[in-house]
């Protein structure tokens, strides 16, 4: 699979304040890529780097082979890109925007367009000061996609819609990448992430901590278990067994994250007699939290995902 | 060469260049109205009899009651080169900087557009808005002729020609300004702080000694500092005026390749 994205040691400073540090990263052609982390932690800094908005003060990133910043028009012709707080023209309605758009990348053909209008009920014909921040939004999915670029670079793209658009705007992501494009998408909304990522990268102060599968960070993050017991049982029973941390207890109730294989701590159970017993894996926000966290990660996360 | 950007510039920008236009329009007709009632009024050059010092910070030197006297004491020497001013620094400002503070550049930067050529259409906004203004402007003086103010149409071309230029260079500081610091503020408080002291150099010139070498280093006395109203615009001035603009537009397009964009 051909690197529709690459990076080496990307590096942005604002004079003495870091943008992002050292980033290496990869994102093939026909995936979708998420890009995790919390405001200001540096992922709106790499978009602008990779659109060659912005210029790197040390490392280089490569779209589709080439320097943004050399071959920006090439590129940009072959991306399609929604900013995470897309401003428009208050006084130019949304026809008046996409006409606009249209126009400057020479498309003749309004099929694309006319469909995404219709598809996410676009409002056209009011000026843009006057519409809602989803409305806005809308606007900005169809300048994103209505040439069908290679590339999706996008930026919190739900933000501001609706459940219904965000199924929307998720099944349009579905199609796209099942058409062999690309996604980049950047967001802090985990929903986005789990239903449409195949690949993820987490980035935390301007530095990348992980990059992996959604599955492969789901396995890899603790799994809480809890039991519940007749009587008082000694939480020092569970906390001895290598990989588990005692969550919290009240005697009776006890509930543990588990680093690890199953078993010993079922063995450990089964001698004090449970009266229930719940397991789950862990939900992507716990992976993300746990990442962000600033001592716990380090503690809890293994190894073979950590970057840095 | 693509025009989406300039038109979309000219635009959202129509209502203040109608309304500037129009209002100055409107000044200048009244101008010419009023000559009539003043051209035999002698007094008003006692004003100007002595080189006064006052006079020159307004721009006038000469007769004010011969037609380019009044002309240039209400028009050209003062309150259109304002005018112009506050429409090309205004736009040179914000049609860079200014737009990427407000965040709506991102829609033009992130089209496979050429930054260089984004410069182009933004300069080419910029030119039409001086050369309208100018003309427009000149368009009202020439009906000036059926009111005794009857100045040769090639020397109001040139002066309007040479104003247009100067707004245009005073704009293109503007922008150059605007990409090397993406401020909208730093842009617009250098450049007029440089057409002030312009200005000044430039008005002073004639009634300062010390001031008077200066002159060559000032953009309004290449356009209407230098009796362009009566002797009409030389082509050393235009050339001047013109080769200005061509190295302003050269250090705007290594500026802006370097500017961040948001």
């Amino acid at each position: 699979m051909s690197a529709v994205i690459s990076t080496e040691c990307l590096t942005k400073y604002f004079g003495a304040h870091r943008g992002v540090d050292g980033l290496d990263f990869e994102v093939t052609r026909g995936e979708t890529f998420g890009f995790l982390g919390p405001n200001g932690s540096g992922k709106s800094t790499t978009i602008r780097l990779l659109l060659g908005l912005y210029h790197p003060t040390a490392g280089h990133a490569k779209v589709f082979g080439q320097d943004p910043n050399r071959h920006a028009v090439a590129i940009l012709g072959k991306i399609g890109y929604l900013p995470g707080e897309l401003v428009l023209y208050p006084r130019l309605t949304g026809r008046e925007h996409i006409d606009f758009v249209a126009h400057s990348r020479g498309m003749s053909d309004r099929t694309e367009r006319d469909q995404l209008v219709e598809r996410f009920g676009v409002i056209v014909d009011r000026p843009a000061h006057t519409l809602s921040k989803g409305n806005r939004q809308k606007i900005g999915i169809v300048l994103a996609f209505m040439h069908r670029p290679e590339l999706l670079i996008l930026d919190e793209p739900t933000s501001g819609l609706d459940p219904l658009m965000k199924d929307e705007f998720h099944r349009l992501v579905r199609e796209t990448v099942s058409e062999g494009r690309t996604v980049f998408l950047s967001s802090h909304e985990l929903d986005d992430v789990q239903r449409v990522v195949d690949r993820v990268a987490i980035i935390k102060e301007g530095e990348l901590i992980v990059t992996g599968t959604v599955d492969d960070l789901r396995k890899a993050a603790p799994r809480t278990i809890e039991f519940r017991f007749p009587v008082n049982v000694d939480p020092e029973v569970f906390a001895a067994i290598e990989g588990v941390r005692v969550l919290d207890t009240d005697g009776r109730h006890i509930r543990l994250s588990l680093q690890g294989p199953v078993a010993s701590v079922l063995q450990a159970a089964s001698e004090l007699d449970p009266i229930d017993v719940v397991a789950r894996p862990a939900d992507l926000d716990e992976v993300f939290l746990a990442y962000y966290r600033d001592t716990s990660a380090d503690e809890s996360l293994p190894e073979k995902t950590r970057e840095h | 060469m693509n025009t989406d950007i300039s038109l979309l510039d000219l635009r959202l920008r129509r209502r203040l260049l109608i309304g500037y236009t129009l209002g100055m329009a409107l000044y200048t007709l009244v101008i010419v109205f009023l000559y009539p009632e003043f051209k035999n009024t002698t007094s008003l050059n006692q004003l100007t009899k002595h080189g006064s010092t006052a006079a020159a910070l307004f721009g006038i030197a000469g007769s004010l009651t011969s037609p380019s006297g009044w002309l240039g004491a209400n028009l050209y020497d003062n309150f259109l080169p304002l005018v112009m001013l506050l429409i090309t620094v205004g736009y040179g400002a914000s049609c860079l900087a200014g737009q990427d503070e407000d965040g709506t550049l991102c829609i033009v930067a992130t089209l496979p557009i050429a930054r260089r050529g984004i410069l182009f259409e933004k300069v080419a906004t910029l030119t039409v808005q001086a050369v309208v203004l100018a003309f427009v402007i000149m368009a009202c003086t020439i009906v000036g002729r059926g009111f005794d103010l009857a100045l040769p149409i090639s020397h109001l071309a040139g002066i309007s020609l040479g104003i247009a230029l100067l707004g245009i260079d005073f704009g293109l500081l503007a922008i150059l300004v605007g990409s090397r610091t993406g401020s909208r503020g730093v842009a617009l408080g250098v450049t007029s702080a440089i057409a002030a002291a312009s200005y000044l150099f430039s008005s002073l010139a004639p009634v300062v000694a010390w001031i008077r070498p200066a002159r060559y280093a000032s953009l309004f006395y290449w356009s209407v500092g230098n009796s362009q109203l009566t002797a009409g615009l030389t082509l050393g001035s235009a050339g001047v005026l013109a080769l200005v603009g061509t190295a302003l537009i050269g250090a705007s397009i290594w500026a802006f390749n370097r500017l961040d964009l948001h």
